[in-house]
């Protein structure tokens, strides 16, 4: 049987730009090679954090919703919303503490500082590793084609709009050589006073 | 097994009183003054240190303790209740908290926890209440007071039905409220938010006392001289840096760090006077 | 951490039986030293992270944070090593601050021993740990499944036979903390060029009585050079089919704030504080 990270497929992205961040992921929802859904979103907002999730389609719902009920709870507490890096490392504990029975997914953190409005994104491995880039992170099936897509297209300080075409032409280019992820994508660009959500045209094999 | 059998020494009265409580505050009245003074700055914690006997060693006797680098904690009552109580709200700091988000508690979350302990003894078997009264005094970070009036960086504004534009306040939630913070915690488990305050025998006194001399935007320089001046209403020894204890949380002190090149790495705010700087204090009073 | 968590174990293990294979975890392929000098002593680290065969970070910090005096040097699973010293670093604080002493090397070491020996190395971390404290200078490897050794220059992880080469043929007793720094740089940046799990920087954390200097980044072999032209493409470039802004100061319009009164009306008043 195939690794339960490549069973049904899927693919999420963030990147650094100047005074903003952005996450996106594509759509697909697969059982090995069927593809089941073209709408399976894999972005998770909380409050003013958003949260990538790829891997086993079932633990990223299960992860999603443990997250949120998380971060209610951080809320209700403390009468705040969680900063992303508070969150990431809630994450990051809630993960590790499944050392031995993990979750399959690979989640990706990306939101601006409240109080400085710093941008701020991360990764993680299955078990809670953190792995904090000044750049951009990926994770999914298509890793391999993201990395070389980002590595090659980002650069640093890009506009709001410098950062959707990078990351939605890194998204879309590297899913298209990968079986298991495409049908589409999602992509927020996160800004101080807004947030801008599209979905964006893929091809549909 | 024992516990199953235990119940709660903590019974109400047929008047609805819970007077094992009552008695802990009893306790606490006969304790030792303590007070806490929020300035804008920072905040002071200050206390008397009174030994039973000339003969006994003040220098091993701290009634001022660090709970993390930003909190610090004072007691009014019985010594050895604070001290179980100091040793939780570090733990607790620690497993509730930093072992999940990788920072330390703020301080409302730390007096909310502290309290809790102390309200579980109100309830549970076999157990008497904790015979003291804390102040616990910390820094948070986040948007300062100050800082939220004039700043457009972090304002959020809502524009209302009427299209009228209003500012959100801190209560709506999404704010980040930061600066100095003081808590008084009673034995019953209620806390308290202060900007001045005292405990223990003679709190009345100080408590007047303080009323006539705070005022707004105090500095902690301020503070600690007012502090100092409170003690001495109340204070039945001589005072001088052996018998008195002071706490303040100012600004972050990096020479403490005993780090250098760690990205982010700030100093403790909380610390203690030296019996040295609390002389230079008392002599400048 | 009072504990793990083993939940999903069963369903894991379940699929491990039918052929499934382990997630990935990120491992430290990495090169880690140690080595101690007159006054102190030095640790230092290359700075990549991998999964499999991919760079999964090329600027991580192996360097740990045990207290002020007392640093470690993780290699093995990433996520072990970074949450078993944040465990006993944590322990370690909350020690301190009750005996009112400051953290000793070996009390550390210990800990992590007797942590790591409780889970029969499937903890996969392995750590040099150092540190300064009352009783002198100290300098520890600390294996998975528990074991310790106490030496005057250490190192480990997939570099460490190239690093130790460097050691062997350059150490000599009774170091000054420059030379020990440049040995322990030479160390780790043998581990970048000859060993394919580490690479990018070296890191390196200079412990003495005093005070202790992290030096991130102390020396950069593998800068990227400058890119000599920009890939941006013009505004518009992607087909979007459907686009949605939620403006900060719109939130209005999904939230709405009722002000209520707490004296007047409203039912009738609980009494409290009495």
């Amino acid at each position: 049987m195939s690794s339960p990270f490549s069973i049904n497929g899927g693919a999420a992205v963030a990147m650094v730009g100047k005074d903003c961040v952005a996450i996106a992921c594509d759509l697909r929802l697969g059982l090995q090679a069927l593809t089941v859904s073209n709408n399976f979103p894999k972005i998770f907002q909380y409050g003013d954090v958003f949260l990538g999730l790829t891997g086993l389609a079932t633990d990223v719902s299960t992860v999603s919703d443990l997250f949120r009920y998380k971060v209610n709870m951080y809320r209700l507490r403390e009468e705040r919303d969680i900063a992303p890096r508070t969150f990431a490392n809630l994450v990051s504990s809630s993960l590790y503490e499944k050392r031995f029975g993990p979750y399959f997914v690979s989640p990706v953190v990306a939101g601006l500082d409240p109080k400085t409005g710093v941008p701020f994104i991360c990764g993680f491995d299955s078990i809670g590793c953190i792995d904090f880039a000044k750049d951009f992170i990926v994770s999914g099936t298509a890793t391999e084609q993201l990395f070389g897509m980002c590595e090659s297209l980002w650069e640093p300080d890009m506009s709001p709009d410098e950062l959707f075409e990078t990351i939605s032409q890194s998204l879309l280019n590297a899913v298209d050589r990968d079986a298991l992820s495409g049908w589409g994508a999602h992509v927020y660009i996160i800004e101080k006073d807004k947030v801008t959500k599209r979905l964006l045209k893929g091809r549909q094999d | 097994m024992a516990d199953r059998y235990s119940f709660s020494l903590t019974t109400f009265s047929p008047s609805g009183k819970l007077v094992q409580i009552e008695y802990a505050l009893n306790a606490v009245n006969q304790g030792v003054t303590a007070l806490g003074i929020k300035a804008t700055n920072g905040i002071v914690l200050a206390t008397e240190k009174k030994s039973s006997s000339p003969l006994a060693d003040p220098s091993s006797l701290s009634k001022i303790s660090l709970i993390t680098p930003n909190i610090g904690m004072v007691y009014s009552g019985m010594g050895p209740d604070y001290r179980v109580l100091v040793d939780r709200a570090r733990k607790v700091s620690h497993t509730g908290y930093k072992r999940i988000y990788n920072e330390y508690p703020p301080t409302r979350i730390l007096v909310q926890d502290v309290a809790r302990v102390m309200q579980e003894a109100t309830q549970s078997g076999g157990v008497r209440p904790y015979g003291v009264s804390l102040l616990i005094a910390g820094w948070d970070e986040g948007i300062l007071p100050e800082e939220e009036e004039g700043s457009a960086k972090t304002e959020v504004v809502i524009t209302g039905e009427d299209g009228e534009k209003k500012k959100v306040s801190g209560k709506t939630g999404g704010i980040l409220k930061g600066g100095p913070m003081l808590y008084q915690v009673d034995p019953s488990g209620s806390y308290f938010p202060w900007k001045a305050t005292a405990i223990g025998k003679s709190a009345t006194t100080a408590k007047t006392f303080l009323e006539k001399r705070y005022a707004e935007g105090l500095e902690l320089e301020d503070a600690v001289h007012i502090a100092l001046l409170t003690l001495k209403e109340t204070i039945e020894g001589e005072m001088n840096g052996e018998t008195i204890e002071i706490g303040i949380v100012g600004p972050p002190a990096d020479h403490l760090l005993g780090v250098e090149g760690v990205e982010g790495a700030k100093g403790p705010r909380f610390r203690k006077l030296t019996p040295q700087e609390i002389e230079d204090y008392l002599t400048n009073l | 951490m009072p504990g793990f968590d083993f939940s999903n174990y069963n369903r894991n293990a379940a699929l491990h039986a039918r052929g499934v294979p382990l997630p990935k975890a990120t491992s430290t392929g990495t090169t880690i030293v140690g080595c101690i000098f007159d006054g102190g002593v030095v640790i230092a680290a290359d700075t990549r992270a991998t999964s499999g065969p991919i760079v999964a970070d090329k600027n991580c910090e192996k360097l740990h944070y045990i207290s002020p005096n007392i640093w470690c040097a993780g290699a093995g699973t990433a996520a072990d090593t970074e949450f078993t010293t944040a465990l006993i670093s944590s322990q370690l604080e909350l020690h301190s601050l009750s005996t009112g002493r400051k953290p000793r090397v070996v009390t550390c070491m210990t800990l992590l021993k007797q942590h790591l020996f409780r889970y029969q190395g499937h903890i996969g971390a392995y750590l040099v740990v150092a540190g300064v404290d009352p009783t002198g200078t100290h300098l520890f490897t600390v294996h998975a499944h528990g074991s310790t050794d106490k030496l005057p220059y250490v190192t480990m992880g997939s570099g460490s036979l190239a690093a130790m080469s460097v050691f062997e043929t350059q150490w000599k007793p009774k170091m000054t903390q420059d030379e020990a720094v440049e040995l322990c740089s030479q160390a780790i940046q043998s581990g970048i060029f000859n060993d394919l799990g580490s690479g990018s920087n070296v890191d390196v954390a200079v412990i003495t009585g005093e005070k202790t200097v992290l030096k991130r980044g102390y020396v950069r072999p593998n800068e990227r050079s400058q890119k000599l032209k920009s890939y941006i493409f013009p505004k518009g470039t992607t087909a979007v089919l459907n686009e949605k802004i939620i403006r900060k100061e719109d939130l209005g319009n999904y939230v709405s704030v009722h002000e209520l009164s707490t004296t007047e009306e409203g039912g009738d008043k609980m009494e409290v504080d009495t």
